[in-house]
């Protein structure tokens, strides 16, 4: 009787034959642990009441019609693809009993929201699917973000969901990154979990003023960064430095500095802890604090002693970052470069 | 069982294990193991704590960043197979099979047969997950908190063939064989949690192992296991399938990537996936109707159920059930309970639990019980009788 789920079969290879699987819309039951993706918010029309957000939900509406029936609007996130544009428009076709669609391109609308592309989804039953013998409609906007995907959902009585229409729509225009979240770390483009394309806050502000030390190499700027440098060694290694600024203490300096600590395996600190650690360096009338980071022993692919050294600033409302990262020789070798940089710049 | 039955160089020994003391020693470390495991939930999580402190002999203690380990308490394994051992070799030795103390004994066989049970629970007993959308139908379970990496040979147009390596295998790294696959799969990294980023984000970051499919553009870091019992790691790991010709690439594959990556060996095409650990059923089930019934006028959940249908050809089943709360669906050894619910009420979440050990626990209850009953009549009644005299 024991025989057939012992645990020796924890750790046996099996083998076995499963007819052919249609694609399935997977919904991972719980949070992944490594961190989630952009936090959004929307503006809710007119006469929509705002429900509790429960369990999945990270928000919810209900509409009441004249004759008393509701529509039920739903905002849920789910990691990664979730199982796929189609999977899910399928999914919901499945609860209006249509017919799956096997055709991606017919599964939603691309409309244009916050800059990215959201699929518009508007389904109606053939037949009455409630008992009240009413058809059924549901209005989708399907959000595929780095790291996750958005469903904004309205579903309910044909009628009450169709005059909900111009609604519903306005309220998808209106979903855009949420402004206190999305930049709580300095680079959290590389905190996003997922292969999927750079997030949406992209690098505003005047250009820098600088004297480029010998041998640092300019780099195109990405989404985050006021500048990015490259400083090659003989040997092939190189350091990359990058400037980079956002509004508030994006998170502080302790979460920043603890950040970069989990980059290089090294534990978290406390407030006291950074205060001793930390150096300062006064420059061009600016107050930077001043860290130096490197792992215990060689990490990565391929292994190597990693090394981050960087300077923190907070002024004018605005909290600057400016590290440089790479294998512990090459940064190493650029310490002091870094530091004249530093001296050179101009914080506008 | 009786003293005088057993020769005097067997029970000699059998003394030291019978030893009362022993039973206390027992007894205050179980205390202990409790009071310590429930304090270490706090860092480990409740699974971890489950299979370093209960589910194991020893519980092992090691300094931060230190790679030796010492043992610091017994394990509950240990300490319930010392107390079984303890109480049997009491019977042996002290106790006298008579007609007085026929309730102590059933009451002990009881205690024997609960120790037994857990025992055995938790050596065999499996408890998986099954999510179900409406009208969907799944022949198989899902376990929460592991994952397998799945070589599925999609060549043929009716059937795929699976070849599912276990988390386990691949923690061992090393290099895989299976009769039914032309290939070896070399486990080149283990990473039990990660975050994958694109690499375009990270442009500096160290060129990848991978070489082919997705993973030459993402980067992988690794990160400590989540002892948050809502989080999931999302594992990864690189694995290098290695044809007669030689190598075919080495793959990145993570349960954090949904879509399966394809290659082909033999004029067969294979398809290669790392995702939560299936176990399939010789039966099926299809969610009809999952209901959420709340108090009137409020958003207090009162009741939930599933309709499913069960289909099993094997033995002509194919009927309907209803799966609610207290009342699960138990079938061919499995227990499928009502768990939970999710997307706007239109997927069930059934929890599934196999665990052929499952009766011990009723059975010792019920001759503790009847031990008890025996014990204190004989008792009452003895006193009675005395009364009366």
């Amino acid at each position: 009787m024991f025989a057939s789920c012992g645990p020796s079969d924890d750790s046996k290879i099996t083998v076995y034959r499963i007819p052919k699987e249609t694609a399935p819309a997977a919904t991972p039951p719980l949070n992944t642990a490594a961190g989630a993706g952009p936090a959004l918010e929307w503006s809710a029309p007119a006469g929509w009441e705002t429900q509790p957000a429960s369990g999945f939900r990270k928000g919810s509406f209900l509409v009441k019609g004249a004759d008393g029936k509701t529509a039920d609007i739903s905002i849920i996130s789910f990691p990664e693809q979730a199982g796929g544009l189609l999977g899910n428009v399928n999914r919901w076709r499945d609860q209006l009993k249509l017919a799956p669609i096997t055709n991606e391109a017919e599964a939603g609308t691309p409309i244009s929201v916050a800059g990215r592309d959201m699929f518009f989804v508007d389904l109606v039953s053939a037949q009455p699917v409630t008992p009240d013998g009413a058809k059924s409609r549901i209005l989708g906007g399907i959000f595929p973000l780095p790291g996750e995907t958005w469903f904004f959902k309205m579903m309910g009585p044909d009628q009450l969901v169709e005059a909900q229409r111009d609604a519903f729509k306005q309220f998808l225009g209106s979903v855009r990154p949420a402004e206190s979240v999305a930049p709580a770390t300095a680079d959290n483009a590389g905190n996003t979990n997922a292969p999927t394309p750079p997030p949406i806050a992209p690098a505003a502000g005047a250009a820098l003023q600088y004297t480029l030390p010998n041998g640092w190499q300019e780099k195109p700027l990405s989404t985050m960064r006021r500048a990015s440098f490259n400083a090659p060694d003989p040997n092939g290694n190189s350091a990359d430095i990058s400037v980079v600024s956002l509004p508030g203490t994006a998170g502080g300096e302790l979460a920043n500095v603890n950040r970069w600590r989990d980059q290089v395996k090294l534990g978290p600190i406390d407030e006291q802890a950074l205060a001793r650690s930390a150096e300062h360096l006064q420059a061009n009338g600016h107050d930077y604090l001043m860290v130096d980071l490197v792992s215990a022993g060689p990490i990565g692919d391929p292994p190597e002693k990693q090394r981050i050294v960087a300077a923190i600033l907070n002024e004018n409302d605005h909290a600057w970052f400016i590290k440089m990262t790479g294998p512990d020789a090459a940064v190493d070798a650029q310490r002091s470069a870094f530091t004249d940089f530093l001296r050179s710049l101009k914080i506008p | 069982m009786a003293t005088a039955t057993l020769p005097n160089e067997f029970l000699k020994p059998l003394r030291v294990f019978a030893s009362l003391r022993l039973t206390v020693v027992c007894l205050g470390c179980g205390m202990l193991l409790i009071f310590l495991g429930t304090l270490a939930q706090v860092h480990l999580g409740i699974h971890a704590v489950q299979a370093r402190y209960f589910q194991s002999l020893l519980v092992f203690w090691s300094p931060r960043g230190a790679d030796w380990k010492i043992p610091i308490l017994p394990g509950g394994y240990l300490l319930g197979t010392v107390l079984l051992v303890n109480l049997i070799a009491a019977h042996a030795t002290r106790f006298e099979v008579s007609r007085k103390k026929i309730g102590i004994f059933l009451l002990h066989l009881g205690v024997i047969l609960l120790l037994l049970g857990q025992l055995l629970t938790g050596l065999y007993a499996r408890e998986t997950q099954m999510r179900l959308d409406n009208g969907q139908t799944l022949g198989y379970s899902e376990a929460p908190r592991e994952v397998e990496l799945a070589v599925i040979d999609v060549t043929d147009p009716s059937f795929d063939q699976v070849v599912s390596v276990p988390e386990e295998v691949l923690a061992r790294g090393g290099t895989i064989q299976n009769p039914t696959l032309p290939f070896t799969i070399g486990i080149r990294r283990f990473l039990p949690n990660a975050r994958l980023t694109m690499r375009a984000q990270e442009p500096n970051a160290p060129v990848s192992l991978a070489t082919t499919g997705f993973g030459p553009n993402v980067v992988v870091t690794e990160l400590p296991r989540t002892v948050k019992d809502d989080e999931r790691d999302l594992t990864s790991a690189f694995i290098e399938i290695n044809g007669v010709q030689g190598s075919l690439g080495t793959w990145l594959v993570s349960n954090a990537i949904a879509d399966r990556q394809s290659f082909s060996v033999n004029d067969h095409s294979y398809e290669l996936i790392m995702r939560q650990r299936r176990f399939y059923k010789q039966f099926a089930l299809t969610l009809i109707h999952f209901e959420h019934d709340r108090y009137a006028g409020t958003d207090i959940p009162k009741n939930f159920s599933s309709r499913v249908r069960l289909l099993d050809s094997e033995r002509g089943e194919n009927r309907e059930v209803l799966i609610s709360m207290n009342d699960p669906l138990r079938y061919r050894g499995y227990t499928f309970y009502q768990a939970g619910f999710d997307n706007n009420d239109t997927t069930t979440i059934l929890q599934v639990v196999k665990n052929p050990a499952m009766l011990l626990p009723y059975i010792a209850c019920g001759l503790v019980g009847l031990g008890l009953l025996v014990q204190f009549s004989m008792h009452l009644f003895g006193f009675v009788r005395k009364r009366n005299r």
